[in-house]
Protein backbone atom coordinates (compact mmCIF):
# COMPACT_ATOMS: atom_id res chain seq x y z
CA UNK A 1 0.00 0.00 0.00
CA UNK A 2 1.45 3.47 -0.91
CA UNK A 3 1.84 6.52 1.69
CA UNK A 4 -1.23 7.72 0.48
CA UNK A 5 -3.37 4.76 0.91
CA UNK A 6 -2.01 4.87 5.00
CA UNK A 7 -5.25 6.96 6.00
CA UNK A 8 -8.46 5.21 4.35
CA UNK A 9 -10.96 7.75 3.01
CA UNK A 10 -13.25 5.39 1.81
CA UNK A 11 -14.13 1.92 3.03
CA UNK A 12 -16.72 -0.36 1.48
CA UNK A 13 -16.93 -3.83 3.60
CA UNK A 14 -18.60 -6.89 2.46
CA UNK A 15 -21.39 -4.92 0.74
CA UNK A 16 -24.45 -7.35 -0.57
CA UNK A 17 -26.90 -5.05 -2.90
CA UNK A 18 -29.13 -5.13 -5.88
CA UNK A 19 -32.44 -3.58 -7.07
CA UNK A 20 -34.58 -6.26 -6.97
CA UNK A 21 -36.31 -8.11 -3.85
CA UNK A 22 -34.29 -11.15 -4.26
CA UNK A 23 -31.55 -10.12 -6.91
CA UNK A 24 -27.76 -9.76 -6.21
CA UNK A 25 -25.50 -8.05 -7.91
CA UNK A 26 -23.20 -7.14 -5.29
CA UNK A 27 -22.23 -10.49 -3.02
CA UNK A 28 -19.67 -9.17 -0.34
CA UNK A 29 -17.67 -6.53 -2.24
CA UNK A 30 -14.94 -4.41 -0.51
CA UNK A 31 -12.68 -1.53 -0.88
CA UNK A 32 -11.18 1.10 -0.12
CA UNK A 33 -10.04 4.84 -1.85
CA UNK A 34 -7.09 6.28 0.22
CA UNK A 35 -6.60 10.52 0.29
CA UNK A 36 -5.03 11.14 -3.07
CA UNK A 37 -5.86 8.29 -4.70
CA UNK A 38 -7.18 7.51 -8.38
CA UNK A 39 -9.08 3.87 -7.72
CA UNK A 40 -10.28 2.23 -10.89
CA UNK A 41 -13.09 -0.53 -10.83
CA UNK A 42 -12.30 -3.23 -14.02
CA UNK A 43 -14.36 -6.02 -14.90
CA UNK A 44 -16.36 -8.14 -17.26
CA UNK A 45 -19.84 -6.73 -18.31
CA UNK A 46 -22.22 -7.37 -15.54
CA UNK A 47 -19.79 -7.62 -12.54
CA UNK A 48 -21.92 -5.21 -10.78
CA UNK A 49 -18.94 -2.43 -11.47
CA UNK A 50 -22.18 0.68 -12.01
CA UNK A 51 -23.79 -0.99 -9.04
CA UNK A 52 -21.62 -0.99 -6.58
CA UNK A 53 -20.72 2.89 -7.66
CA UNK A 54 -24.55 3.58 -7.20
CA UNK A 55 -24.47 1.89 -3.45
CA UNK A 56 -21.71 3.99 -2.22
CA UNK A 57 -23.63 7.17 -3.73
CA UNK A 58 -26.47 5.87 -2.10
CA UNK A 59 -28.97 5.29 -5.26
CA UNK A 60 -28.82 1.48 -4.10
CA UNK A 61 -29.24 0.84 -0.95
CA UNK A 62 -26.90 -1.80 0.75
CA UNK A 63 -28.69 -5.28 2.21
CA UNK A 64 -25.50 -5.99 4.52
CA UNK A 65 -22.32 -4.62 4.81
CA UNK A 66 -20.84 -1.22 5.78
CA UNK A 67 -19.88 1.67 3.87
CA UNK A 68 -17.77 4.79 5.88
CA UNK A 69 -16.54 7.88 4.63
CA UNK A 70 -13.68 9.53 6.50
CA UNK A 71 -14.11 7.21 8.95
CA UNK A 72 -18.02 7.80 9.46
CA UNK A 73 -20.52 5.01 8.98
CA UNK A 74 -22.75 6.36 5.84
CA UNK A 75 -24.59 2.92 5.08
CA UNK A 76 -27.87 4.36 6.53
CA UNK A 77 -27.65 7.39 4.66
CA UNK A 78 -29.44 8.38 1.38
CA UNK A 79 -27.84 9.74 -1.77
CA UNK A 80 -28.76 13.15 -0.21
CA UNK A 81 -27.12 12.37 2.54
CA UNK A 82 -23.86 10.78 0.82
CA UNK A 83 -23.80 14.25 -0.87
CA UNK A 84 -23.83 15.94 2.02
CA UNK A 85 -21.16 14.00 3.78
CA UNK A 86 -19.09 15.00 0.73
CA UNK A 87 -19.47 12.01 -1.83
CA UNK A 88 -19.70 13.70 -5.71
CA UNK A 89 -21.27 11.10 -8.37
CA UNK A 90 -21.21 11.64 -11.99
CA UNK A 91 -23.53 8.93 -13.19
CA UNK A 92 -22.59 8.21 -16.76
CA UNK A 93 -25.92 8.57 -18.40
CA UNK A 94 -28.85 11.55 -17.98
CA UNK A 95 -25.77 13.24 -16.02
CA UNK A 96 -26.68 16.83 -17.06
CA UNK A 97 -30.13 18.64 -16.78
CA UNK A 98 -30.71 18.90 -20.39
CA UNK A 99 -33.40 21.69 -20.35
CA UNK A 100 -30.97 24.03 -18.71
CA UNK A 101 -28.33 26.32 -19.53
CA UNK A 102 -24.30 25.14 -18.90
CA UNK A 103 -24.22 28.18 -16.25
CA UNK A 104 -27.92 26.86 -14.39
CA UNK A 105 -26.29 23.42 -14.59
CA UNK A 106 -23.39 24.42 -12.15
CA UNK A 107 -25.04 26.78 -10.42
CA UNK A 108 -28.17 24.16 -9.40
CA UNK A 109 -25.04 21.54 -8.32
CA UNK A 110 -23.98 24.22 -5.40
CA UNK A 111 -27.65 23.81 -4.15
CA UNK A 112 -26.10 23.12 -0.95
CA UNK A 113 -23.73 26.03 -0.36
CA UNK A 114 -25.70 28.83 -2.33
CA UNK A 115 -23.04 31.51 -0.75
CA UNK A 116 -20.07 30.15 -2.69
CA UNK A 117 -22.09 29.23 -6.13
CA UNK A 118 -20.34 32.44 -7.99
CA UNK A 119 -16.68 31.31 -7.17
CA UNK A 120 -17.30 28.00 -7.61
CA UNK A 121 -18.49 28.47 -11.02
CA UNK A 122 -15.85 31.04 -12.03
CA UNK A 123 -13.35 28.19 -10.60
CA UNK A 124 -14.97 25.72 -13.24
CA UNK A 125 -14.93 28.41 -16.12
CA UNK A 126 -11.01 28.64 -15.57
CA UNK A 127 -10.77 25.18 -15.58
CA UNK A 128 -12.46 24.49 -18.38
CA UNK A 129 -12.68 27.13 -20.48
CA UNK A 130 -15.30 25.31 -23.02
CA UNK A 131 -17.89 26.24 -20.45
CA UNK A 132 -17.43 29.00 -20.30
CA UNK A 133 -18.20 29.42 -24.01
CA UNK A 134 -20.70 27.69 -23.90
CA UNK A 135 -22.24 28.75 -20.47
CA UNK A 136 -25.69 30.48 -22.14
CA UNK A 137 -26.20 26.95 -24.33
CA UNK A 138 -28.71 24.79 -23.11
CA UNK A 139 -26.49 21.04 -21.73
CA UNK A 140 -28.71 19.27 -24.42
CA UNK A 141 -26.91 21.21 -26.91
CA UNK A 142 -23.29 19.82 -25.93
CA UNK A 143 -20.81 16.96 -27.39
CA UNK A 144 -20.70 14.09 -25.50
CA UNK A 145 -17.36 14.87 -24.61
CA UNK A 146 -18.38 18.41 -23.51
CA UNK A 147 -21.45 16.71 -21.79
CA UNK A 148 -19.23 14.78 -19.62
CA UNK A 149 -16.89 17.38 -18.68
CA UNK A 150 -19.97 19.91 -17.37
CA UNK A 151 -20.93 16.31 -15.51
CA UNK A 152 -17.14 16.37 -13.83
CA UNK A 153 -17.43 19.90 -13.47
CA UNK A 154 -21.19 19.69 -11.96
CA UNK A 155 -19.73 16.91 -9.18
CA UNK A 156 -17.22 19.04 -8.15
CA UNK A 157 -19.41 22.11 -7.75
CA UNK A 158 -20.63 20.97 -4.14
CA UNK A 159 -17.02 20.62 -3.27
CA UNK A 160 -16.37 17.11 -2.51
CA UNK A 161 -14.03 14.94 -0.72
CA UNK A 162 -14.43 11.97 -2.67
CA UNK A 163 -15.30 11.62 -6.90
CA UNK A 164 -17.34 8.60 -7.93
CA UNK A 165 -17.14 8.53 -12.13
CA UNK A 166 -19.33 5.96 -13.63
CA UNK A 167 -17.80 5.04 -17.18
CA UNK A 168 -16.74 9.19 -17.82
CA UNK A 169 -15.50 7.83 -21.38
CA UNK A 170 -18.33 5.94 -22.59
CA UNK A 171 -19.63 7.21 -26.32
CA UNK A 172 -16.83 9.30 -26.28
CA UNK A 173 -14.27 9.27 -29.88
CA UNK A 174 -10.97 8.07 -28.52
CA UNK A 175 -9.96 11.64 -29.02
CA UNK A 176 -12.29 12.94 -26.27
CA UNK A 177 -11.78 9.80 -24.31
CA UNK A 178 -8.03 10.98 -24.02
CA UNK A 179 -8.70 14.74 -23.40
CA UNK A 180 -11.03 13.10 -20.75
CA UNK A 181 -8.74 10.90 -18.94
CA UNK A 182 -5.93 14.13 -18.89
CA UNK A 183 -8.80 16.31 -17.30
CA UNK A 184 -9.27 13.26 -14.28
CA UNK A 185 -5.39 13.19 -13.60
CA UNK A 186 -5.13 16.87 -13.41
CA UNK A 187 -8.25 17.11 -10.80
CA UNK A 188 -6.13 14.19 -8.87
CA UNK A 189 -3.35 15.84 -8.91
CA UNK A 190 -5.30 18.95 -7.35
CA UNK A 191 -5.92 16.53 -4.36
CA UNK A 192 -9.39 14.88 -5.22
CA UNK A 193 -9.36 10.86 -4.72
CA UNK A 194 -11.35 9.71 -7.42
CA UNK A 195 -13.09 6.27 -7.97
CA UNK A 196 -14.00 4.84 -11.27
CA UNK A 197 -15.64 2.67 -13.25
CA UNK A 198 -14.20 2.44 -16.77
CA UNK A 199 -15.02 0.30 -20.09
CA UNK A 200 -11.15 1.32 -21.59
CA UNK A 201 -10.12 -0.76 -18.65
CA UNK A 202 -6.18 -0.69 -19.49
CA UNK A 203 -5.89 2.89 -19.97
CA UNK A 204 -7.81 3.49 -16.63
CA UNK A 205 -5.74 1.62 -14.98
CA UNK A 206 -2.36 3.03 -16.59
CA UNK A 207 -3.33 6.63 -14.76
CA UNK A 208 -4.63 4.65 -11.71
CA UNK A 209 -3.25 4.51 -8.36
CA UNK A 210 -4.47 1.10 -7.74
CA UNK A 211 -7.30 -0.66 -9.32
CA UNK A 212 -9.61 -3.65 -8.23
CA UNK A 213 -11.16 -6.51 -10.37
CA UNK A 214 -14.57 -7.18 -9.58
CA UNK A 215 -16.27 -10.51 -11.25
CA UNK A 216 -19.80 -11.55 -10.55
CA UNK A 217 -20.33 -9.46 -7.74
CA UNK A 218 -16.85 -10.19 -5.62
CA UNK A 219 -13.50 -9.00 -5.81
CA UNK A 220 -11.25 -10.80 -8.18
CA UNK A 221 -7.73 -9.33 -7.89
CA UNK A 222 -6.79 -5.95 -6.88
CA UNK A 223 -3.45 -4.27 -6.80
CA UNK A 224 -1.64 -1.21 -8.35
CA UNK A 225 -3.09 0.63 -11.22
CA UNK A 226 -0.03 0.35 -13.78
CA UNK A 227 0.64 -3.78 -12.29
CA UNK A 228 -2.63 -4.37 -12.80
CA UNK A 229 -2.60 -3.02 -16.66
CA UNK A 230 0.80 -5.11 -17.34
CA UNK A 231 -0.84 -8.18 -15.84
CA UNK A 232 -1.06 -10.73 -18.86
CA UNK A 233 -4.15 -12.08 -17.55
CA UNK A 234 -6.10 -8.61 -17.17
CA UNK A 235 -4.34 -7.89 -20.88
CA UNK A 236 -6.04 -11.15 -22.14
CA UNK A 237 -9.21 -10.36 -20.36
CA UNK A 238 -9.28 -6.85 -21.76
CA UNK A 239 -7.60 -6.99 -25.12
CA UNK A 240 -8.13 -10.80 -25.80
CA UNK A 241 -4.90 -12.07 -26.59
CA UNK B 1 -64.35 40.24 -40.36
CA UNK B 2 -65.45 41.88 -37.35
CA UNK B 3 -66.84 38.36 -36.24
CA UNK B 4 -63.60 36.77 -36.57
CA UNK B 5 -61.29 39.77 -35.07
CA UNK B 6 -63.76 39.67 -32.08
CA UNK B 7 -63.44 35.53 -31.57
CA UNK B 8 -59.54 36.30 -32.06
CA UNK B 9 -59.64 38.73 -28.96
CA UNK B 10 -62.40 36.60 -27.11
CA UNK B 11 -60.25 33.91 -27.49
CA UNK B 12 -57.16 35.54 -26.09
CA UNK B 13 -59.17 36.65 -23.01
CA UNK B 14 -60.50 33.16 -22.70
CA UNK B 15 -57.13 31.57 -22.81
CA UNK B 16 -55.34 33.59 -20.64
CA UNK B 17 -57.76 32.96 -18.07
CA UNK B 18 -57.19 28.92 -18.63
CA UNK B 19 -53.37 29.55 -18.72
CA UNK B 20 -53.01 30.40 -15.01
CA UNK B 21 -54.53 27.15 -14.37
CA UNK B 22 -53.14 25.22 -16.56
CA UNK B 23 -49.49 26.29 -15.71
CA UNK B 24 -50.32 25.37 -12.35
CA UNK B 25 -51.42 21.63 -13.20
CA UNK B 26 -48.34 21.67 -15.40
CA UNK B 27 -46.02 22.80 -12.90
CA UNK B 28 -47.30 19.76 -10.38
CA UNK B 29 -47.20 17.12 -13.19
CA UNK B 30 -43.58 18.44 -14.44
CA UNK B 31 -42.38 17.56 -10.93
CA UNK B 32 -44.83 15.10 -9.12
CA UNK B 33 -45.17 13.00 -12.61
CA UNK B 34 -48.58 12.49 -12.30
CA UNK B 35 -52.31 14.59 -13.60
CA UNK B 36 -53.81 16.20 -9.94
CA UNK B 37 -57.50 16.54 -11.55
CA UNK B 38 -57.92 17.81 -7.98
CA UNK B 39 -57.20 21.68 -9.34
CA UNK B 40 -60.62 21.46 -9.93
CA UNK B 41 -61.26 22.15 -6.52
CA UNK B 42 -58.39 24.24 -5.70
CA UNK B 43 -59.69 26.51 -8.56
CA UNK B 44 -63.15 26.25 -6.73
CA UNK B 45 -61.45 26.80 -3.33
CA UNK B 46 -59.58 29.99 -4.56
CA UNK B 47 -62.17 31.60 -6.03
CA UNK B 48 -64.63 31.22 -2.61
CA UNK B 49 -61.53 32.47 -0.27
CA UNK B 50 -61.50 35.38 -2.92
CA UNK B 51 -65.18 35.96 -2.55
CA UNK B 52 -65.05 35.90 1.17
CA UNK B 53 -62.30 38.63 1.09
CA UNK B 54 -63.89 40.57 -1.56
CA UNK B 55 -67.59 40.43 -0.62
CA UNK B 56 -67.36 40.29 3.23
CA UNK B 57 -64.17 41.53 4.31
CA UNK B 58 -64.96 43.94 1.97
CA UNK B 59 -61.08 43.98 0.48
CA UNK B 60 -59.81 44.92 -3.20
CA UNK B 61 -59.67 42.40 -5.71
CA UNK B 62 -55.69 42.24 -5.80
CA UNK B 63 -55.55 41.37 -2.24
CA UNK B 64 -58.53 38.85 -2.34
CA UNK B 65 -56.62 37.07 -4.91
CA UNK B 66 -53.18 37.06 -2.61
CA UNK B 67 -55.11 35.56 -0.25
CA UNK B 68 -57.31 32.53 -2.97
CA UNK B 69 -53.54 31.52 -3.66
CA UNK B 70 -52.33 31.44 -0.06
CA UNK B 71 -55.82 29.55 0.85
CA UNK B 72 -55.34 26.99 -2.30
CA UNK B 73 -51.86 26.49 -2.19
CA UNK B 74 -52.53 25.89 1.44
CA UNK B 75 -55.54 23.15 0.82
CA UNK B 76 -52.97 21.90 -2.06
CA UNK B 77 -50.31 21.14 -0.05
CA UNK B 78 -52.74 19.30 3.24
CA UNK B 79 -53.72 17.40 0.61
CA UNK B 80 -50.97 15.96 -1.63
CA UNK B 81 -49.58 15.30 2.22
CA UNK B 82 -52.51 13.91 3.73
CA UNK B 83 -53.81 11.95 0.76
CA UNK B 84 -52.03 11.75 -2.66
CA UNK B 85 -48.46 11.26 -1.55
CA UNK B 86 -48.91 8.18 0.34
CA UNK B 87 -50.23 6.46 -3.02
CA UNK B 88 -47.35 7.93 -5.22
CA UNK B 89 -45.19 4.44 -5.43
CA UNK B 90 -48.57 2.64 -6.37
CA UNK B 91 -48.18 4.78 -9.67
CA UNK B 92 -49.38 7.77 -11.54
CA UNK B 93 -52.90 6.33 -12.39
CA UNK B 94 -53.62 5.69 -8.99
CA UNK B 95 -52.85 8.79 -7.46
CA UNK B 96 -54.60 10.51 -10.96
CA UNK B 97 -57.53 8.38 -10.08
CA UNK B 98 -57.30 9.74 -6.34
CA UNK B 99 -56.89 12.63 -7.27
CA UNK B 100 -60.71 12.93 -8.97
CA UNK B 101 -62.06 11.36 -5.97
CA UNK B 102 -60.59 13.80 -4.05
CA UNK B 103 -61.68 16.61 -6.06
CA UNK B 104 -65.50 15.27 -4.86
CA UNK B 105 -64.48 15.68 -1.63
CA UNK B 106 -63.31 19.11 -1.45
CA UNK B 107 -66.02 20.06 -3.81
CA UNK B 108 -68.79 18.95 -1.60
CA UNK B 109 -67.04 20.31 1.35
CA UNK B 110 -67.15 23.74 -0.59
CA UNK B 111 -71.28 22.92 -1.33
CA UNK B 112 -71.65 22.29 2.65
CA UNK B 113 -70.75 25.79 4.08
CA UNK B 114 -71.66 27.83 0.89
CA UNK B 115 -74.43 26.09 -0.82
CA UNK B 116 -74.67 25.70 -4.47
CA UNK B 117 -76.05 28.64 -5.08
CA UNK B 118 -74.37 31.41 -7.76
CA UNK B 119 -72.14 34.43 -6.27
CA UNK B 120 -70.61 37.10 -7.87
CA UNK B 121 -67.55 39.56 -6.65
CA UNK B 122 -68.13 43.38 -5.50
CA UNK B 123 -66.87 44.92 -8.23
CA UNK B 124 -67.83 48.30 -10.34
CA UNK B 125 -70.44 47.70 -13.14
CA UNK B 126 -68.63 49.61 -16.25
CA UNK B 127 -69.28 49.70 -19.96
CA UNK B 128 -67.66 47.69 -22.68
CA UNK B 129 -65.12 49.62 -24.17
CA UNK B 130 -65.92 49.97 -28.32
CA UNK B 131 -63.15 49.99 -30.63
CA UNK B 132 -65.35 50.51 -33.97
CA UNK B 133 -67.58 47.25 -34.04
CA UNK B 134 -65.59 45.40 -32.02
CA UNK B 135 -66.00 45.24 -28.23
CA UNK B 136 -64.02 44.59 -24.87
CA UNK B 137 -65.05 44.30 -21.25
CA UNK B 138 -62.84 46.18 -19.10
CA UNK B 139 -63.00 43.45 -16.28
CA UNK B 140 -61.81 41.20 -18.97
CA UNK B 141 -58.76 43.95 -19.85
CA UNK B 142 -58.23 43.91 -15.93
CA UNK B 143 -58.24 39.74 -15.73
CA UNK B 144 -56.47 39.59 -19.15
CA UNK B 145 -53.29 42.02 -17.51
CA UNK B 146 -53.38 39.94 -13.92
CA UNK B 147 -53.17 36.63 -15.64
CA UNK B 148 -50.06 38.23 -17.82
CA UNK B 149 -48.19 39.66 -14.35
CA UNK B 150 -48.75 36.30 -13.16
CA UNK B 151 -47.52 34.43 -15.49
CA UNK B 152 -44.52 36.88 -16.04
CA UNK B 153 -43.97 35.99 -12.02
CA UNK B 154 -44.47 32.55 -11.97
CA UNK B 155 -41.65 32.23 -15.62
CA UNK B 156 -39.23 34.84 -13.71
CA UNK B 157 -39.45 32.81 -10.34
CA UNK B 158 -38.68 29.16 -12.56
CA UNK B 159 -35.93 31.35 -14.44
CA UNK B 160 -34.16 33.73 -11.37
CA UNK B 161 -34.78 31.97 -8.19
CA UNK B 162 -32.82 28.85 -6.27
CA UNK B 163 -36.02 27.48 -5.72
CA UNK B 164 -37.32 27.66 -9.39
CA UNK B 165 -34.44 26.28 -10.90
CA UNK B 166 -34.42 23.21 -8.53
CA UNK B 167 -37.96 23.14 -9.49
CA UNK B 168 -36.83 22.17 -13.27
CA UNK B 169 -33.49 20.33 -12.44
CA UNK B 170 -36.34 18.33 -10.52
CA UNK B 171 -38.67 18.15 -12.90
CA UNK B 172 -35.61 17.59 -15.32
CA UNK B 173 -34.28 14.60 -13.89
CA UNK B 174 -35.39 13.66 -9.67
CA UNK B 175 -32.25 11.23 -9.72
CA UNK B 176 -30.03 13.53 -10.61
CA UNK B 177 -31.13 16.99 -8.85
CA UNK B 178 -30.63 14.64 -5.62
CA UNK B 179 -27.35 13.85 -6.25
CA UNK B 180 -26.83 17.71 -6.20
CA UNK B 181 -28.27 18.14 -2.48
CA UNK B 182 -31.46 18.85 -4.02
CA UNK B 183 -34.68 17.05 -1.91
CA UNK B 184 -37.24 16.33 -4.40
CA UNK B 185 -40.03 15.78 -1.67
CA UNK B 186 -39.29 19.21 -0.84
CA UNK B 187 -39.26 20.48 -4.00
CA UNK B 188 -42.78 18.77 -4.22
CA UNK B 189 -44.21 20.55 -1.42
CA UNK B 190 -43.69 23.99 -2.93
CA UNK B 191 -44.50 23.01 -6.38
CA UNK B 192 -47.73 21.75 -5.15
CA UNK B 193 -48.12 24.96 -3.37
CA UNK B 194 -47.22 27.15 -5.81
CA UNK B 195 -49.28 24.74 -8.79
CA UNK B 196 -52.39 25.07 -6.12
CA UNK B 197 -52.27 28.34 -5.70
CA UNK B 198 -51.88 29.47 -9.02
CA UNK B 199 -55.03 26.98 -9.74
CA UNK B 200 -57.20 28.96 -6.84
CA UNK B 201 -56.22 32.26 -8.57
CA UNK B 202 -56.92 31.26 -11.60
CA UNK B 203 -60.44 30.35 -10.35
CA UNK B 204 -60.31 33.74 -9.08
CA UNK B 205 -60.24 35.08 -13.07
CA UNK B 206 -62.59 32.74 -14.53
CA UNK B 207 -65.01 33.90 -11.50
CA UNK B 208 -64.42 37.80 -12.13
CA UNK B 209 -65.80 37.08 -15.96
CA UNK B 210 -68.87 35.32 -14.54
CA UNK B 211 -70.12 34.17 -11.29
CA UNK B 212 -68.70 31.44 -9.02
CA UNK B 213 -70.23 28.33 -7.68
CA UNK B 214 -69.04 25.18 -6.29
CA UNK B 215 -68.42 24.01 -9.98
CA UNK B 216 -66.45 26.66 -10.96
CA UNK B 217 -63.19 24.89 -10.96
CA UNK B 218 -64.92 21.09 -12.56
CA UNK B 219 -66.54 23.01 -15.75
CA UNK B 220 -63.08 24.57 -16.48
CA UNK B 221 -61.19 21.23 -16.06
CA UNK B 222 -61.59 20.09 -18.70
CA UNK B 223 -59.95 22.94 -21.01
CA UNK B 224 -57.27 23.38 -18.33
CA UNK B 225 -56.19 19.28 -19.15
CA UNK B 226 -56.65 20.13 -22.73
CA UNK B 227 -54.31 23.39 -22.62
CA UNK B 228 -51.64 21.36 -20.84
CA UNK B 229 -52.11 18.39 -23.24
CA UNK B 230 -51.88 20.53 -26.19
CA UNK B 231 -48.62 23.19 -25.14
CA UNK B 232 -47.12 19.22 -24.11
CA UNK B 233 -47.61 18.02 -20.53
CA UNK B 234 -45.24 19.25 -17.94
CA UNK B 235 -43.79 22.09 -20.27
CA UNK B 236 -44.92 25.61 -18.29
CA UNK B 237 -44.64 27.70 -21.48
CA UNK B 238 -46.44 25.04 -23.18
CA UNK B 239 -49.45 25.26 -20.90
CA UNK B 240 -49.67 28.96 -21.57
CA UNK B 241 -49.60 28.26 -25.41
CA UNK B 242 -51.64 25.37 -25.39
CA UNK B 243 -54.18 27.38 -23.08
CA UNK B 244 -54.24 30.64 -25.68
CA UNK B 245 -54.60 28.27 -28.63
CA UNK B 246 -57.63 26.28 -26.66
CA UNK B 247 -59.33 29.73 -26.32
CA UNK B 248 -59.00 31.07 -29.48
CA UNK B 249 -60.36 27.90 -30.85
CA UNK B 250 -63.47 27.30 -28.79
CA UNK B 251 -64.08 30.81 -29.34
CA UNK B 252 -63.81 30.40 -33.43
CA UNK B 253 -65.62 27.08 -33.25
CA UNK B 254 -68.50 29.02 -31.52
CA UNK B 255 -68.80 30.72 -34.81
CA UNK B 256 -69.60 27.58 -36.68
CA UNK B 257 -71.43 25.52 -34.12
CA UNK B 258 -74.03 26.29 -31.19
CA UNK B 259 -72.32 27.31 -27.63
CA UNK B 260 -73.38 23.93 -26.45
CA UNK B 261 -70.38 22.05 -28.40
CA UNK B 262 -67.95 24.63 -27.10
CA UNK B 263 -66.62 21.80 -24.27
CA UNK B 264 -66.42 20.02 -27.58
CA UNK B 265 -63.01 22.10 -28.65
CA UNK B 266 -61.52 20.75 -25.50
CA UNK B 267 -62.07 16.80 -26.87
CA UNK B 268 -61.11 17.35 -29.88
CA UNK B 269 -57.50 18.96 -29.38
CA UNK B 270 -56.94 16.41 -26.80
CA UNK B 271 -57.45 13.55 -29.62
CA UNK B 272 -55.65 15.59 -32.19
CA UNK B 273 -52.61 16.00 -30.32
CA UNK B 274 -52.42 12.59 -28.98
CA UNK B 275 -53.04 11.22 -32.48
CA UNK B 276 -50.34 13.42 -34.28
CA UNK B 277 -48.05 15.44 -31.63
CA UNK B 278 -48.46 13.45 -28.29
CA UNK B 279 -45.66 15.28 -26.79
CA UNK B 280 -47.67 18.20 -27.21
CA UNK B 281 -46.40 22.11 -29.37
CA UNK B 282 -43.62 22.64 -27.05
CA UNK B 283 -42.81 18.88 -25.79
CA UNK B 284 -42.40 17.32 -22.71
CA UNK B 285 -40.53 18.49 -19.48
CA UNK B 286 -39.41 21.49 -21.04
CA UNK B 287 -40.71 23.25 -17.63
Amino acid sequence: MSAAAATILLAVEGVVAGYGAAEEILKGTSLTVAPGEIVSIIGPNGAGKSTLLKTVAGLVAARKGRISLKGADVTAANALGRTRAGIGFVPQERNVFGAMTVAENLEISGFQDPGGIRTRSEEMYQRYPMLAEKRRALARTLSGGQRQILAMAMGLMNAPSLLLLDEPTAGLSPKAADELFEAIVALNKGGLPILMVEQHALEALEISTRGYVLVSGRNSREGAGPALAADPDIRRLFLGG
Amino acid sequence: MTLLLQALINGLMTGALIAVPAVGFSAIFAVLRYPNFAIASYATIGAFAAWWANVVLGLPIIPALVIAFAIAGTVGVVAEESALSRLRGNGALIVAIASIALNLVLENIIRFFFGNDMRGYDLPLMRDMRFGDLRIGPQQLQSLALAVVIMAAMFAFLRYTRFGKAMRAVADNPDLARLKGIDPARIAIVTVFLGAGLTGVGGVLIGLDTSIDPLTGYRVLLSVFAAAVLGGLGSIPGAVVGALALGIAEELALIAVPATYRTAVGFIAILIMLTFRPRGILGERAV
